[in-house]
């Protein structure tokens, strides 16, 4: 049965209209253990459907463990969304809710003919001179929760010393059991530091800016780096 | 199964000139947004980055007038799609300062800088933190002003929620049906909300309500476990996993205050419903201090300040 309705293969329809490039995405599902693989795969066989320009594969995490390995990708559901040079974007568990509103708009920052980052952001990503991986965790009912994801998504398309994942954070509970997550957004950058809600983006660079200068031993509010300036 | 086809914004690093600039994402700011396109200001609406407002957050709103139901992140949506659809502009930073300049004032936004003619806030207002021991310590961490958005984490669990108005009880409600048990306390002896809002409350399996209670401290570790109550028959500690606060609002006005007059408790000084101390800055919705806060209250202010935004420019 399909998943999107009519209203919603019209809307995504017309937001495809804006890709003027090629946008790949590989979907990792399994058969065992994956309650919500299905409906993550009919999903983007959906979307696949609605774009010339989306160019959608689909492995499975169990039998294809080269690419699994070689992509990073350690659970299922994930969505990886690229210009096919990297596999850099990842999302983890199911595109639903506002989860779909953030995979819509890493595929159309992917494909489309604008630069969404600000000229500050781009500065701070070309003078990294390290690595950082954004986890950040979200539940598809947050409303606040996309402007988190795609920013981190944002510096990952970006920058091939990012790496970003968002993280459905009642698919995968150990996970987020781990990072003590019990609100979101939660953003995590290098397992060091943390941030709860949707900083804005010249925020969330200044104070990354400021919390790689201070390499702190143990677990940091980013928000701290704000405060106290 | 719902999906939000809304895209994410990006911020704007493009600094000119414009008749209006609408401060605000909520249904106030997307009202005057609308309206703005549809009597062809030239305009920006700086959205923040929590596009929505407060209505994005509450999970059923019964109370719009043409709608029966609707969740407010559908209701914002759709009045985003509407008001884009006219022709509105969308900028998805947060105002950092707005400051005169000669007749123009001076906005200047996370990574632009605008110089208009005229300015609507429309900012809102954030949830207003209680201030109890614990409270900052265990943000993120069980403490939580979003019961749409964390109510999963909490499945089985037992929960506190701290209020008696219409938020607190809405939310309570929604929460009520994922959590083992649900404390709510107030510091009155009866609800401030709607009384078709408490009734279902009251009559709430597992929910159940202690009046005339306040929070003193929230106890943990880690996490929440459990925290410290004043009742009428004195301090009580109890064991909890979450604690949802719904104490009131902070209007978010600290940006404006070189502007315009705002009152003591920070709401923009209004007279004739929109209108502000200063001729070409107007407010609308949850900002101000005008007495009733809701969406259908909001729309309104947003619609007669963008209104009295398309009279001056004539």
């Amino acid at each position: 049965m399909a998943i999107l309705s009519d209203s919603d293969t019209a809307e995504v329809t017309k937001i495809f209209g804006a890709l003027v490039r090629d946008v790949y995405v590989k979907v990792y599902t399994q058969k065992l253990e994956c309650p919500t693989c299905t409906d993550t795969e009919t999903i983007l066989r959906e979307l696949d459907e609605l774009s010339e320009r989306l160019k959608v594969s689909f492995l499975n995490l169990q039998t294809d463990r080269e690419d699994a390995v070689k992509d990073g990708v350690d659970k299922a559901p994930a969505i990886i969304v690229s210009d096919g040079t990297h596999s850099r974007v990842k999302f983890y568990g199911t595109p639903s809710g506002y989860e779909f509103s953030s995979l819509l708009t890493t595929i159309i920052d992917t494909g489309g003919s604008e630069e969404p980052l600000t000229e500050g952001t781009i500065q701070f990503l070309g003078d990294l001179d390290s690595d950082l991986h954004m986890q950040v965790f979200v539940t598809p009912t947050c409303p606040h929760c996309p402007s988190a994801a795609v920013l981190a998504s944002r510096m990952a398309r970006y920058s091939s010393r990012v790496r970003s994942e968002v993280i459905e954070a009642n698919e995968f509970p150990e996970l987020s059991s781990k990072f003590r997550v019990q609100g979101v957004p939660r953003t995590v950058v290098n397992g060091i530091f943390f941030t709860e809600g949707s900083l804005p983006e010249s925020m969330m660079t200044d104070a990354l800016k400021k919390g790689l200068a201070d390499d702190p031993s143990e677990e940091t509010n980013l928000m701290d780096y704000l405060q106290n300036n | 199964m719902d999906l939000k086809t809304g895209l994410v914004g990006s911020s704007s690093s493009i600094s000119r000139e414009l008749d209006l600039v609408i401060a605000g994402g909520g249904p106030a700011a997307l009202a005057a947004a609308l309206y703005a396109a549809r009597y062809d200001i030239d305009h920006i609406v700086l959205e923040s980055y929590q596009p929505g407002g407060q209505a994005a957050l509450t999970a059923v709103i019964e109370n719009y007038p043409g709608i029966k139901t609707i969740t407010g992140g559908d209701i914002v949506a759709t009045m985003k799609e509407q008001a884009e659809s006219w022709g509105a502009v969308f900028d998805m930073s947060s105002l950092i300062s707005a400051d005169p300049f000669g007749d123009r004032i001076q906005i200047k936004a996370d990574s632009s800088t605008y110089m208009t003619r005229n300015l609507i806030i429309a900012t809102g207002a954030a949830p207003a933190k209680l201030g109890v021991p614990g409270e900052d310590k265990f943000y993120g961490r069980g403490v939580s002003y979003c019961a749409t958005c964390d109510a999963p984490f909490f499945r089985d669990a037992r929960v506190l929620v701290v209020g008696g108005g219409d938020s607190a009880v809405k939310e309570a409600l929604h929460l009520s049906e994922f959590v083992s048990e649900l404390v709510l306390i107030h510091r009155r002896d009866k609800f401030r909300a709607e009384p078709y809002l408490a009734q279902k409350l009251l009559s709430c399996g597992n929910c159940s309500v202690l009046w005339n209670t306040t929070l003193k401290e929230i106890k943990g570790d880690e996490g929440v476990e459990g925290a410290v109550l004043n009742t009428p028959e004195g301090e009580r500690e109890m064991k909890f996993d979450g604690i949802f606060m719904y104490v009131g609002r902070k209007p978010a006005t600290e940006p404006f205050s070189n502007l315009i007059e705002l009152n003591d408790n920070g709401t923009v000084r209004t007279h004739n419903i929109v209108h502000t101390s200063r001729e070409n800055v107007f407010a609308a919705g949850d900002v101000t201090d005008n007495d009733l806060r809701q969406i259908v209250t909001a729309v309104s202010d947003g619609a007669r300040a963008a209104s009295a935004v398309f009279d001056l420019l004539q």
